[in-house]
């Protein structure tokens, strides 16, 4: 084939036309270009400067320091202390697996699982959230913390932060009291989101108590601080001109409580207390402000508050003693022969009793076919109403509710509080149980039967109180018929101790208590604790109380049923054993302080339950002539615990045992 | 062989194309000292030396009379395939495709010589082929010309590399539609087009739920498809394969009328954008430069186009025309795709502005085409 000629390739007009038509289409198609750039630069111009500005500038939280929670004289139970944590961005961190974390792991510690499970976190993380920095230790040691950061250089994209943690200076003691902290869940954050608090994932809030219940006030607000971060995430400080003036906010930190507790009280109270399980409540009776306040067995908010095993808290939830159940208000119990002064003073409301009438007790009472047993079996002989509560004689309550029936023994313990919450808020309450007739109606088969009157009538049957509500009862006797709200706050400081909310006393219920049967109740309580022959009077004498006279009931709640066989205390099983309850009041004439203890499954009232009570009692006007002597104490002093630890079962058992034998006195 | 500059060639030297090219170099060269700055190694003073060295191999071209082209566009045409061929096996590996050539401290891309040998043996089939008083090309003529186009589209989409692919692609396609086709073929293509809107609205967009039917999307590799959806819907996926599709627009857009200032581009200085010294180059000049400026770029742009069209317009044979055509078509293109892509019209391919974008394989196609435009321009009056 021979090429085409010259003259017949030259391009014709034909193909020049066609070189127009391109040319236009190139032109069309730049022309294109130039409307998109018009749509993107000038109509959303500033739609995208707004986006490019979100890019660049990173909100760095400022967190606030938590408030701190104080006992009543200033010293910090609960305050934060820096918790030195490793983390490790794993987009700074370059050779990873290879170099960084076998390097890591040798100045921790670690073992090869961990190492390994590290490394898979780390390469998970890699691809889902680079940029975030990961825990990889919490709380390092000071020497693990010098150690690393000598290392710094070698460990590309780890860092070791001071976070806040909370610290609870008072250990396990407390514990229900003020709670702990976790993390937030997802729900939580929505909710609170919704309400206008800022939370974000991975936060810490207050998990019951007081940590939970003042939340809002504890927390404080977080502040902001914004910085330039390049595409990495690194921050660039030369860059920080277009941030504006707003580029800090700063954070505002929480407020502080003052709580109504005196610490060296519940210490006193902590170290008198000799049980395993139980609880002691010793409250103002002016004011229903507690002192102090004891939930055995405890648990250390330390612990919960991030830094708990899952074995630990399996061991926790699996403890037969439940010591995450706060004893105080959230546990209820049969009251046993505390229960007797609301009896009495029912009895002499009716009309049908009076403090001097006389009951006579052959150790028992006949009704029907049953005989109701008095723990004493040879009997008290004539008692009246002031014995019948220093023996704690059995038969006179039980004629008492023979004659006038349940309900008004029912209506008296409600006036007085029972069965109904206390409002604490603070803490979780269950309300308890005052039977009525129309209770035992509705909840009994068989409905209500007069024998089911006698059992409430000395505290058994289905009576149930909390500790709480019992020492609101005998605070409320001792104030002449005045149930106050417990209270364990007495005020919100801000930063500078300046008072932002003060606390009141509340008064929940005014009871009609003529004075004839209060004296004669309470010089009943006055002959239990300060008479010979007083099932309180051992303890009291033994406690060393002196010029302080202390009106109390001892009671031992019998937990199981009573075979024909009555079994010596050491030896029963420790969960078939009886309550060891004491409540009572001081100074008899003039009261001030209502104290409540129970010791579960701890034996008898006066011997296991009232030593305590009488210590606390002691301690407490010890206290207040030494404070009268001297002045206020410095405030903001930290807490320094010299408690030993609390008793376990198993010591409680081997104390009883060697003990065991003679401490049968009545009850 | 011609290898000298004769006087009476120096009047049709096309100063027009070649002011403007500089022009757009110079501004390339100065976008480029701001878009590298977060490197560690500014970039732009390599660029200088690589325009100057390919401004010396563009005055070669201009040396070698572009008939001696003609003869030897068959070699260079074959040379060019098996350096693809051998590319299969001794290429380097870079970003999942075999495109390169390792030679000593030079890096070079076959397929970017690909295209230009592409374009001279179409521009010789054209000539070659032609017969005083045809009309348009029907289907049997067609067969040559886009048996020419299909071996190197091939080749070059396997490796793979999609972006040059379809440069190649568009440009030949170009020229054939400028070879005038029959009506009815242009037609088919139109439903062809159609028929690819169709797939990409039936695979990508449609709202069913999964797992759809698809026609193509499954035959496509995974980092492909997430191109496609990326340029579809950018924000969905901020962080992934949308991500340089947003990010380029937000660099784009936050420029406004006047831009934020020269190295003040927040985007490119706080490295948001990823390649942004070679293929998203436009975003820096449009975030720092703001709407006037890009104007202007693209004014330019098309100055070199209209240029460039001007020589084939007067060239002396329809070699010259043709191999004009197709030169400034794969120009256009590229400009085309690569802007289209930077302010989210287009999906995102790997291809780079010419004159604008960092690295020395695309400066050197960009002035080997404007040397044989101006080859092309200065001989249009021998005989």
């Amino acid at each position: 084939m021979t090429p085409p000629t010259l003259s017949e390739t030259t391009p014709g007009r034909d193909l020049k036309r066609r070189f127009v038509w391109v040319g236009l289409a190139m032109i069309a198609g730049m022309v294109a270009l130039a409307v998109q750039l018009y749509r993107l630069q000038i109509t959303q111009g500033e739609e995208y400067a707004a986006k490019s500005v979100a890019n660049f500038v990173k909100e760095v939280r400022l967190r606030a320091d938590r408030g701190l929670i104080k006992d009543r004289r200033g010293t910090i139970l609960v305050d934060s202390r820096p918790s030195f944590d490793a983390f490790i961005t794993p987009a700074f961190c370059t050779n990873c697996a290879d170099e960084v974390l076998p390097r890591l792991g040798e100045l921790l510690g670690w073992d090869e699982p961990t190492r390994k499970k590290m490394e898979d976190q780390i390469k998970a993380a890699r691809r889902t959230a680079p940029f975030q920095p990961l825990p990889v230790r919490i709380d390092l040691s000071r020497d693990e913390y010098d150690r690393i950061n000598a290392r710094r250089d070698m460990l590309d994209g780890v860092e070791v932060v001071p976070v806040p943690h909370r610290n609870y200076r008072t250990g396990s003691v407390l514990a229900h009291v003020l709670g702990y902290m976790n993390e937030i869940t997802t729900e939580e954050l929505e909710k609170l989101k919704s309400e206008g608090a800022y939370y974000a994932l991975g936060d810490y809030i207050g998990r019951r108590g007081l940590e939970r219940y003042f939340e809002s006030t504890l927390r404080g607000t977080d502040g902001v601080r914004k910085e330039v971060v390049n595409a990495r995430g690194r921050v660039l400080e030369e860059f920080s001109d277009k941030l504006g003036n707003d580029a800090v906010v700063p954070s505002r930190p929480g407020n502080n409580l003052v709580l109504s507790i005196d610490m060296r009280l519940q210490e006193e109270a902590e170290r008198a207390f000799p049980g395993a399980a139980g609880a002691v409540v010793a409250v103002d009776v002016k004011t229903g402000l507690i002192r102090a306040v004891v939930s055995r067995p405890g648990f250390d908010p330390n612990l919960l508050t991030g830094r708990i095993t899952p074995s630990q808290m399996a061991s926790l939830a699996k403890d037969p003693l439940q010591p995450m159940i706060n004893r105080i208000s959230a546990d209820h119990f049969s009251p046993g022969s505390t229960f007797k002064v609301i009896t009495a003073l029912a009895a002499y409301k009716s009309g049908l009793f009076r403090p001097e009438t006389v009951v006579t007790c052959p150790g028992g009472y006949r009704l029907g076919a049953r005989l109701w047993r008095c723990h004493k079996d040879s009997g008290h002989g004539p008692v009246n109403g002031k014995t019948a509560l220093q023996y704690s004689c059995d038969t006179w309550f039980y004629k008492v509710a023979d004659t006038i029936g349940l309900d008004p023994i029912s209506e008296m313990g409600k006036a007085l509080g029972l069965g109904a919450p206390t409002g604490i808020g603070v803490l979780a309450e269950v309300p308890g149980i005052m039977p009525s007739s129309e209770y035992h109606n509705k909840a009994s088969p068989g409905g209500y039967t007069k024998g089911m009157a006698l059992n409430s009538a000395i505290g058994q049957g289905d009576d149930n109180v909390t500790p709480l509500q019992m020492a609101m009862v005998y605070a409320a006797i001792a104030n002449g018929g005045t149930l106050y709200k417990p209270q364990l706050v007495e005020r919100v400081e801000g930063l500078d101790g300046e008072v932002l909310q003060q606390f009141n006393p509340q008064v929940v219920n005014t009871i009609e208590i003529p004075e004839a049967h209060r004296k004669a109740v309470v010089e009943g309580l006055f002959a239990t604790a300060m008479i010979p022959g007083g099932t309180a009077y051992r303890a009291m004498v033994q406690s060393g109380l002196q010029g302080i006279s202390v009106a109390g009931k001892t009671g031992t709640a019998q937990v199981a049923t009573l075979g024909a066989v009555r079994l010596k205390t050491h030896q029963m099983d420790f969960f078939q054993r009886d309550h060891a309850w004491f409540a009572g009041f001081a100074p008899a004439e003039d009261p001030e302080l209502a104290v409540v203890v129970i010791n579960e499954h701890g034996g008898h009232g006066g011997a296991d339950a009232a030593p305590t009570a009488m210590a606390v009692m002691k301690k407490y006007f010890d206290l207040k002539k030494q404070d009268a002597a001297n002045p206020p104490p410095r405030q903001n002093t930290p807490y320094v615990s010299t408690l030993p630890d609390a008793p376990s079962v198993n010591d409680v058992l081997t104390r009883t045992a060697v003990a065991g034998g003679d401490d049968a006195v009545a009850d | 062989m011609q290898l000298r500059i004769e006087r009476r060639m120096v009047p049709h030297i096309p100063w027009g194309l070649l002011l403007s090219v500089l022009a757009v170099s110079g501004l390339g060269i100065y976008n480029l000292a701001s878009a590298s700055r977060a490197q560690a190694s500014p970039v732009w003073t390599s660029q200088a030396i690589y325009l100057g060295v390919s401004l010396l191999i563009g005055m070669v071209v201009c040396l070698v009379d572009y008939r001696v082209l003609h003869r030897m566009a068959l070699p260079i045409y074959i040379a060019n395939i098996l350096a693809l061929i051998a590319l299969r096996f001794i290429g380097h590996k870079a970003k999942g495709a075999e495109s390169w050539f390792v030679l000593g401290p030079i890096r070079v891309q076959p397929a970017e010589f690909m295209k230009i040998g592409v374009l001279l043996m179409l521009a010789k089939v054209y000539h070659d082929d032609f017969k005083p008083g045809d009309g348009s090309y029907g289907l049997k003529r067609l067969v040559k010309p886009v048996a020419v186009v299909m071996v190197p589209f091939v080749l070059v989409l396997v490796q793979p590399d999609l972006g040059t692919a379809l440069m190649i692609f568009l440009s030949s396609l170009t020229v054939i539609l400028f070879g005038k086709v029959r009506w009815y073929l242009v037609a088919v293509m139109m439903a062809g087009i159609l028929a690819g809107a169709f797939i990409i609205w039936n695979d990508y967009v449609r709202d069913v739920p999964e797992p759809r039917t698809t026609i193509v999307r499954h035959m496509l590799k995974p980092h492909q498809s997430k191109r496609i959806s990326g340029w579809l819907d950018p924000e969905s996926d901020l962080r992934g394969s949308g991500y340089h599709a947003a990010q380029s627009k937000i660099a784009v857009g936050s420029g406004g009328m006047s831009g934020k200032g020269w190295k003040e581009g927040t985007q490119t200085g706080l490295s948001f954008l990823p390649e942004q010294h070679t293929d998203f180059i436009f975003s820096v000049w449009a975030e720092e430069q703001g709407f006037v400026l890009c104007v202007l770029l693209l004014v330019l742009y098309g100055l070199i186009f209209t240029f460039g069209l001007g020589v084939g317009f007067n060239a002396r044979d329809r070699f010259g025309a043709f191999t004009a055509v197709g030169v400034v078509a794969m120009l256009f293109w590229q400009v085309f795709e690569n802007i289209g892509m930077v302010i989210g019209l287009l999906p995102v391919t790997g291809i780079t502005l010419p004159l604008l974008s960092y690295g020395g394989s695309s400066l050197v196609s960009v002035m080997l085409s404007i040397g044989l435009l101006v080859n092309i321009s200065m001989r249009r009056h021998m005989f």
